[in-house]
C-alpha cells in the first residue's frame, strides 16, 4: 500500500504543479534575439578562449542554414527564435567559493525544490550542481570528489581549468552539426554540468543537476559533457522544473557521455519542466539530444527516464556501443496528460562485436495527450553476436489521447538477434474494478496500476529518486479518471 | 465522370512530378531507391502493361470513374500515366488469374458488391519497370482472398494496391516476392465498415543481391474491426528484405483487434534486414500488438539435426521451410499453397548462396 501512502502525501499537495513558482531575482541578460554577437556575448561573459567562441560561431553559422527537423509526431506552432532571450543568469554571480556566498533566495527556491543542496544534507550523499536559468550557481561536495580524482564542475568551468579535457571530448559523441536543436545548443549553451571520472574511480557518490527555467522569455540550453575513464563508475541524475507560464519555453539541451574500456555511466533522469496547464496553455518545449558513446570494451551505458513535465518532448538518448562487448540500456517512462506531447524514445547503434542492448520504454496516455516511442536498433555488419531485446508497452487512459509506437530494426549481421514487442492496451477492467472493491477510490487505482506498469522502470532509478518518481507518476496523472 | 476523373490526373500527375520517383530520404522509401533504377521521364513514359487473364464469374468494365485512391506515390504514377486499364466487377462469385506478361505500366480497379466472393491471382514476373497500380473496393460482407506471387526478377517492379472494406467484409492477402533490383508491394487497407476484416500474409526469400519491400498500412476506421499480418523474411548475400507496417487505429474505432509479426532471417554476412512494425492508436478500446525478430538459424536447432546424420544444407533448408510455413499456413486453397511452395523451393538454393 506504499503507493496509497504516496498518494495521500501527493493530495496534500495543494497545486498540481507544486514548481510552479518564480523567483523573484535579479537577472541579467544578454539581448533578445538571436546573432553572432549573442554568441560572442555569452562566449565573453563565461570568460572562454578564443577556440571555445569559434566552436560556438561556426555552429552558429551551421544552424542559420539548418531547417527544424519536422519528422516527430509533435505539432506546435512555429518557434520565432528571434523572440527571445538566450542568457539570463542571476546578477551577483562571480566565482563563489563556498555555499555562504550563493544568493539566499537561490538557497530558498532549491530548498522549495527539495534539492539536497546544501552541506546539512551530506546524509544524502548526493553531489549536486544546479543550472538556474543559464548558470550553474553550486557546486556541492567538491571537496570530497577532488579527493577521488573525480571532476564534477560546471562546463563553463571545465572549459577554462581543463581546456584540454573539453576540446578532446566536446562534441566527439554529438557533432556539432547533429541536428537543428543540438546545433543551436553549441552556438549558444550557456552552462551544463562536466563530470570526469579516471581511471578505475568508482565516484564516491551520485552525482546530480539540478536544471531550473526560471526567466520568463528565455531559453535554456545547458550541455553536460561526462565521461568515464577506463574501469571507472558513475551514477548520474538530472532533474529539472520550471515555473507556470501561459508562454512556451525552449530548452534544448545537449547530452553527450563518453564511457572508455571497462567504465559505466548510468544516467537518470527525472524531467517535470512545466507540461502547461489543462487547457494546453504554456509549458516548456523540450528539444534533446542526449547520446553515449560506448567507446571501450567492455564499457556501459544505461539511460534511465522519468518523463513527466515539458508541453512537448522531443528526445531520444541512444547509445554508439562502439567496443567491443559493450552494454547499452533505454528505460523510460513517459506520462503525456491534458494536452502534452511527447515523442521519445532510443538509438541503439551495434558497431563493435558481442554488443548488447535492451530497451524498456513504458508510454502512459491520458488525456488529449499523444506518446510516441520512436527508436531504432541498428546492427551492422561487423556488430556479431548483437544482442538487443526491446520491450514498449502503451497505456491509454481516456477516448481522446493517443499512443504510438514507431520502431526501426535495422540488422546487417545474420549472427545477431533482435526482438521488439510492443502492446497496447487501456487499464484492465478487472484490476481497476479489484481495488474499486477495496475502497481504493478511482484516482489512487490509477496511480497504484500505472506504478505497477512501470515498475520495470522505477527499479532502474537510485533509491532516493525511485520514491520522487513515483509520486510524480501519481501527480502527472491527475484529472485524468472521472 | 471522365471530367471528374480528368482532374483526379491531372492532380496524381502534378504530385507525382512534385514529388518525383521515390528514393531513400522519403520516409517511406527508406529502405527502397527507386531513384538508381529509373527516372521520372521513364515512369511517365513507361509503355502499357501486358497482361493474360482467365476470369469466371467476373464483369469487364473500363474503369473510368473511381476514387483514384492509392496507397503511395507510385500509385499515382500509375493513375496519371498508366494507358492500360482493367476493371473488374464481381456480383456473386468470381475467380481470376491474372499474368502481367510484360513490363510496363497498368492501372486496376476491383469492385465486389455486396455479399460477393472473389478468388484472385496475379503473378507480376516484373522485368524493366512494373508499375501496377490495383483499387480493390470490397462491399458489405465480400470476400476476397488475394494471392500475388511476384517471380525472381531484375529492374523495378512496384505494386500498389489500395483496398477498403465495407461492413463485415474480408480481405485476405499472400504475397510472395522472390525479389528484384527493388521490388515493392505497398498496400493501403482500410476498414471502413463495423466488422470489416484484414488478414495479410507473406513470404519474401532473396537470392544474392535482391531486394523486396513489403509495406502495408491497415487503417481501423470503424469499430470491431480485425486485422492481423504475418511476414517472414529471408534474404541471402547482400540482399535486402524489408517491411514496413503501419497500424493506424482511429478514435472511435473501438474493439479494435490487431495483430502484426515480422520476422527476418539472415543467411550471409553481408545480407540486410529492416523491420519497421508501427503502431498509432487513437482509441482506448483496443488490443495491439506487435512483434519483430531478426536472426539466424537457431545454432540448437541446427546442431539437433546434424547430430541426428542430417548434411548441413539439408538442415539448413529444413530450417528455413519450417520458418517460412506460418505464412503459407494462412493460404487456404491448396493448389495455391502448393504453388507457393514449389516457388520456394526453387527459391531456397539462391537463398541459401548455392549457385
Amino acid at each position: 500500500m506504499a503507493a496509497v501512502e504516496t498518494r495521500e502525501k501527493v493530495s496534500a499537495l495543494a497545486e498540481k504543479y507544486k514548481y510552479g513558482f518564480v523567483t523573484d531575482i535579479e537577472m541579467e541578460r544578454a539581448p533578445k534575439g538571436l546573432s553572432e554577437d549573442t554568441v560572442r556575448y555569452i562566449s565573453a561573459k563565461k570568460g572562454e578562449p578564443d577556440w571555445m567562441l569559434a566552436w560556438r560561431l561556426s555552429a552558429f553559422r551551421r544552424w542559420v542554414e539548418m531547417r527544424e527537423p519536422n519528422w516527430a509526431r509533435v505539432h506546435y506552432p512555429k518557434i520565432d527564435y528571434q523572440d527571445a532571450y538566450y542568457y539570463a543568469a542571476p546578477k551577483n554571480t562571480p566565482a563563489k567559493q563556498s555555499l555562504d556566498e550563493v544568493d539566499p533566495k537561490l538557497l530558498e527556491t532549491y530548498n522549495k525544490l527539495g534539492i539536497p543542496l546544501s552541506e546539512q544534507m551530506l546524509l544524502a550523499g548526493v553531489a549536486v550542481d544546479a543550472v538556474f536559468d543559464s548558470v550553474s550557481v553550486a557546486t556541492t561536495f567538491k571537496a570530497k570528489l577532488n579527493e577521488a580524482g573525480v571532476i564534477f564542475c560546471p562546463i563553463s568551468e571545465a572549459i577554462r581549468d581543463h581546456p584540454d579535457l573539453v576540446r578532446k571530448y566536446l562534441g566527439t559523441v554529438v557533432p556539432v552539426t547533429d541536428n537543428f536543436f543540438s546545433t543551436l545548443n553549441s552556438a549558444v549553451f550557456s552552462d551544463g554540468t562536466f563530470v570526469f571520472v579516471p581511471k578505475g574511480v568508482r565516484c564516491p557518490m551520485e552525482l546530480s543537476t539540478y536544471f531550473r527555467i526560471n526567466a520568463s522569455e528565455t531559453g535554456q540550453f545547458e550541455r553536460t559533457l561526462i565521461i568515464a575513464d577506463e574501469g571507472s563508475y558513475v551514477s548520474y541524475l538530472e532533474g529539472c522544473t520550471a515555473p507556470k507560464r501561459d508562454e512556451n519555453q525552449l530548452h534544448a539541451a545537449v547530452v553527450e557521455l563518453v564511457a572508455l574500456d571497462g567504465a559505466e555511466i548510468k544516467y537518470s533522469t527525472v524531467q517535470n519542466w512545466y507540461p502547461g496547464d489543462e487547457e494546453g496553455k504554456g509549458g516548456i518545449y523540450n528539444f534533446v539530444t542526449k547520446r553515449g558513446d560506448c567507446r571501450g570494451r567492455d564499457s556501459k551505458i544505461s539511460w534511465t527516464q522519468v518523463e513527466t513535465g515539458s508541453a512537448i518532448t522531443w528526445k531520444y538518448p541512444s547509445c554508439i556501443l562502439r567496443g567491443d562487448n559493450s552494454v547499452g540500456e533505454f528505460y523510460s517512462i513517459a506520462i503525456a496528460n491534458h494536452y502534452q506531447q511527447a515523442d521519445t524514445g532510443t538509438k541503439m547503434i551495434h558497431l563493435g562485436r558481442n554488443t548488447r542492448s535492451r530497451i524498456v520504454s513504458k508510454g502512459i496516455s491520458a488525456g488529449r495527450a499523444q506518446n510516441t516511442y520512436r527508436g531504432l536498433v541498428s546492427v551492422h555488419p561487423k556488430a556479431a553476436n548483437a544482442r538487443n531485446h526491446t520491450q514498449c508497452d502503451s497505456l491509454l487512459i481516456g477516448k481522446q489521447c493517443g499512443a504510438h509506437t514507431v520502431p526501426y530494426i535495422e540488422s546487417r549481421n545474420p549472427s545477431a538477434r533482435i526482438e521488439h514487442e510492443a502492446t497496447t492496451s487501456k487499464i484492465a477492467e478487472d484490476q481497476l474494478f479489484y481495488c474499486l472493491q477495496r475502497g481504493i477510490n478511482p484516482e489512487e487505482a490509477v496511480a497504484l496500476i500505472v506504478n505497477g506498469f512501470c515498475k520495470e522502470v522505477l527499479q532502474q532509478l537510485p533509491m532516493e529518486f525511485a520514491v520522487e518518481a513515483q509520486k510524480l507518476v501519481g501527480i502527472s496523472l491527475e484529472g485524468s479518471v472521472g | 465522370m471522365n471530367v471528374a476523373l480528368d482532374a483526379r490526373r491531372l492532380k496524381a500527375a502534378e504530385e507525382f512530378r512534385a514529388a518525383g520517383v521515390p528514393h531513400r530520404r522519403m520516409e517511406a522509401w527508406k529502405y527502397s531507391d527507386l531513384r538508381p533504377l529509373i527516372d521520372a521521364e521513364q515512369v511517365a513514359s513507361a509503355p502499357a502493361a501486358q497482361w493474360s487473364i482467365e476470369a469466371e464469374g467476373v464483369e469487364l468494365f473500363d474503369p473510368a470513374a473511381g476514387e483514384g485512391a492509392f496507397a503511395g506515390i507510385m500509385g499515382e504514377a500509375s493513375l496519371a500515366f498508366a494507358t492500360a486499364t482493367l476493371g473488374l466487377r464481381v456480383k456473386a462469385a468470381g475467380r481470376v488469374r491474372i499474368a502481367f506478361a510484360t513490363p510496363g505500366q497498368a492501372r486496376l480497379r476491383i469492385v465486389l458488391d455486396d455479399g460477393a466472393r472473389l478468388d484472385y491471382v496475379e503473378s507480376a514476373p516484373g522485368g524493366g519497370l512494373q508499375n501496377i497500380g490495383t483499387e480493390i473496393v470490397l462491399g458489405r460482407g465480400a470476400r476476397m482472398t488475394h494471392a500475388r506471387l511476384a517471380q525472381r526478377a531484375g529492374g523495378a517492379r512496384i505494386g500498389d494496391v489500395s483496398v477498403t472494406v465495407a461492413e463485415g467484409g474480408c480481405y485476405r492477402l499472400h504475397c510472395a516476392d522472390f525479389g528484384s533490383d527493388l521490388s515493392r508491394l505497398e498496400l493501403d487497407i482500410k476498414l471502413r465498415g463495423i466488422g470489416a476484416q484484414a488478414h495479410l500474409s507473406g513470404t519474401s526469400v532473396l537470392a544474392q543481391g535482391l531486394h523486396a519491400d513489403v509495406t502495408t498500412h491497415v487503417d481501423h476506421a470503424a469499430g470491431d474491426t480485425c486485422s492481423t499480418q504475418l511476414f517472414k523474411l529471408v534474404a541471402a548475400d547482400k540482399a535486402r528484405a524489408v517491411y514496413q507496417g503501419r497500424i493506424t487505429v482511429r478514435q472511435g474505432a473501438d474493439g479494435s483487434d490487431s495483430r502484426q509479426t515480422a520476422k527476418g532471417l539472415l543467411l550471409a554476412e553481408r545480407a540486410e534486414i529492416d523491420l519497421k512494425p508501427e503502431l498509432e492508436i487513437f482509441a482506448d478500446e483496443v488490443k495491439c500488438a506487435h512483434g519483430a525478430a531478426v536472426g539466424d538459424l537457431d545454432a540448437d536447432s541446427l546442431f539437433y539435426l546434424r547430430s541426428r546424420g542430417i548434411a548441413d544444407d539439408e538442415a539448413r533448408a529444413l530450417l528455413i521451410r519450417a520458418f517460412l510455413a506460418e505464412p503459407l499456413d494462412e493460404v487456404e486453397d491448396e493448389a495455391m499453397r502448393a504453388a507457393l511452395w514449389a516457388a520456394i523451393e526453387d527459391a531456397l538454393p539462391g537463398a541459401m548462396g548455392q549457385p
